[in-house]
């Protein structure tokens, strides 16, 4: 069956969530927030970034088929994890150019999640390696404890 | 025999013998197979006595500064594992593999709920991209199997009651969601103090009579006096619990009791969210090395949990600051959750008119 991999690592993914429950739990906020029955793409202009806790949000300027041009708020993580990387509020301008491969807001309203910001390029927003906000596991003076 | 053979073959039986038990003593201490009891392995991690522990000017041991718990050790053991508490290196190896694969985000689930609730990029979680200095293979040590206990029938009963309430009533309001998604208390905090997805660090302050633990993750601090006085009453609950600290040895020992119970947060503080007045923690913070504290956590819940269980989190000091996470200045996911409630009742109630 085509795809066979993928499920299988989704099916991996979500046994790895179900073993840290309360993080899963903590995230099933964003199944009740987005529809997953709605998976949208939207391409535009950044108007302003919101570094703020507990998510912070991009809010982007999305020109239509019509040509009408919408702002949509986009839902991502916490600020602190990428302030430990070096990335600050000033990372992400108004003006530049971003993807967004989300969900949409359950309520109809012009917010989705941004499951995957992209450049045009489809480089990842904030690169860098996953997790290494991480302190470095240097050897202690007394030896490594096992 | 010749009398040269004879002296060969003592000769050889100098080296041979010490060898061939060096061998047996390297095998038996590289085999998998050898493994520690918890209370082994309890009185390994909480005895110190290899490295010098530094002390305030009071001469307490020193817990001052930032930690962090950002490592990729499973709260439950693999059922594969068994009983088998540590890794070898290239058992780790192997492992820390699997698990980062995991937990990145970024390899998408063919799932679309799954990959809905995964929210966000990779980038942007902070679990950690090491096992825990420890080596072992969970963070529950005790039982032995590295999961925790069974319930209780009559916990059992109450959790599936909470799950049944959950589903008729996902989002009435906000007492309906979980306390994590109320900015009100996280898995970080606890206590027991668990990893989550970000913001996995604490700040540890100490004075003569008080130990203060920030947690980054509800930018809340837990205050643990020292100078011996009593729990609060039984009537009086909190969020974090009421904690009581005193020093036995080079190891700081917590007491907590009186766990604010609440129906309705069923995936609120602790795993599975369901503690009620009958909850007692026991935290143990132990300096075992310049760059480490040992933590370990007993929860005894005997209405809820069949037996005790343990963790132990390998803290590691962290240069960095924290950050504050204001949670609730910026909420609006819950906003988003109880509009998205209300969409999806209208539309259920759209269908039933057709």
């Amino acid at each position: 069956m085509r795809g066979n991999p993928r499920r299988l690592a989704g099916l991996v993914v979500a046994a790895g969530l179900f073993l840290c429950v309360t993080a899963a739990w903590a995230h099933h906020a964003f199944t009740a927030e987005f529809d997953s029955t709605q998976p949208i793409k939207l391409r535009g202009t950044v108007t302003k970034m919101e570094w703020i806790n507990p998510h912070a949000w991009i809010h982007v300027d999305v020109k239509g088929d019509d040509g009408k041009v919408t702002n949509w708020m986009v839902e991502c993580g916490t600020p602190n994890t990428l302030l430990r990387r070096g990335f600050t509020r000033d990372t992400v301008t108004p003006g530049m150019e971003i993807v967004v491969d989300g969900y949409r807001a359950k309520d109809g309203s012009s917010r989705a999640n941004g499951r995957d910001v992209t450049f045009p390029d489809g480089r990842k927003l904030f690169l860098g390696s996953p997790g290494t906000g991480a302190p470095e596991d240097k050897p202690s003076p007394g030896g490594n404890e096992k | 025999m010749t009398k040269k053979t004879r002296s060969m073959m003592r000769k050889w039986a100098r080296v041979a013998v010490p060898s061939v038990l060096l061998l047996g003593a390297a095998v038996v201490w590289l085999s998998p197979a050898r493994a520690q009891t918890p209370s082994a392995a309890k009185a390994k991690t909480s005895s110190a006595t290899a490295v010098q522990t530094s002390r305030t000017p009071q001469g307490q041991p020193d817990l001052d500064g930032v930690w962090s718990i950002a490592f990729l050790t499973p709260l439950q053991r693999d059922p594969e594992f068994r009983d088998k508490q540590f890794f070898t290196p290239e058992e780790a190896a192997a492992y820390l593999k699997k698990r980062s694969q995991e937990v990145d985000v970024d390899r998408r689930s063919a799932s679309a709920e799954v990959d809905t609730a995964e929210a966000y990029n990779q980038s942007w979680y902070d679990r950690g991209t090491k096992l825990g200095r420890n080596m072992r293979t969970s963070l529950v040590i005790d039982p032995p199997d590295g999961r925790i206990p069974p319930m209780t029938p009559e916990a059992k009963r109450r959790f599936e009651n909470a799950h049944a309430y959950f589903a008729a009533h996902p989002a009435d309001g906000p007492e309906d969601r979980n306390l994590g998604e109320r900015c009100l208390n996280f898995s970080q905090e606890g206590p027991p103090m668990l990893p989550g997805g970000y913001n996995n660090n604490y700040q540890i302050v100490q004075t003569p009579n008080y130990v203060a633990i920030l947690a980054e993750m509800g930018n809340k601090a837990r205050i643990i006096p020292l100078d011996g006085r009593p729990h609060l009453p039984q009537s009086v609950s909190q969020w974090n619990g009421d904690s009581r600290g005193h020093w036995e040895g080079k190891t700081l020992v917590v007491d907590t009791t009186n766990v604010r119970f609440n129906d309705k947060s069923h995936f609120g503080v602790n795993y599975d969210g369901l503690t009620d007045q009958n909850f007692r923690l026991t935290e143990r913070f132990t300096r075992t090395a310049a760059d480490t504290i040992t933590y370990q956590a007993t929860v005894n819940d005997p209405t809820v949990y069949t037996k005790p269980w343990t963790i132990e989190i390998v803290m590691s000091k962290s240069e960095d600051p924290l950050f504050e996470y204001a949670c609730h200045e910026g909420n609006y996911g819950m906003f988003g959750i109880l509009s998205g409630a209300r969409a999806d009742e209208k539309k259920a109630a759209e269908k039933g008119h057709n």
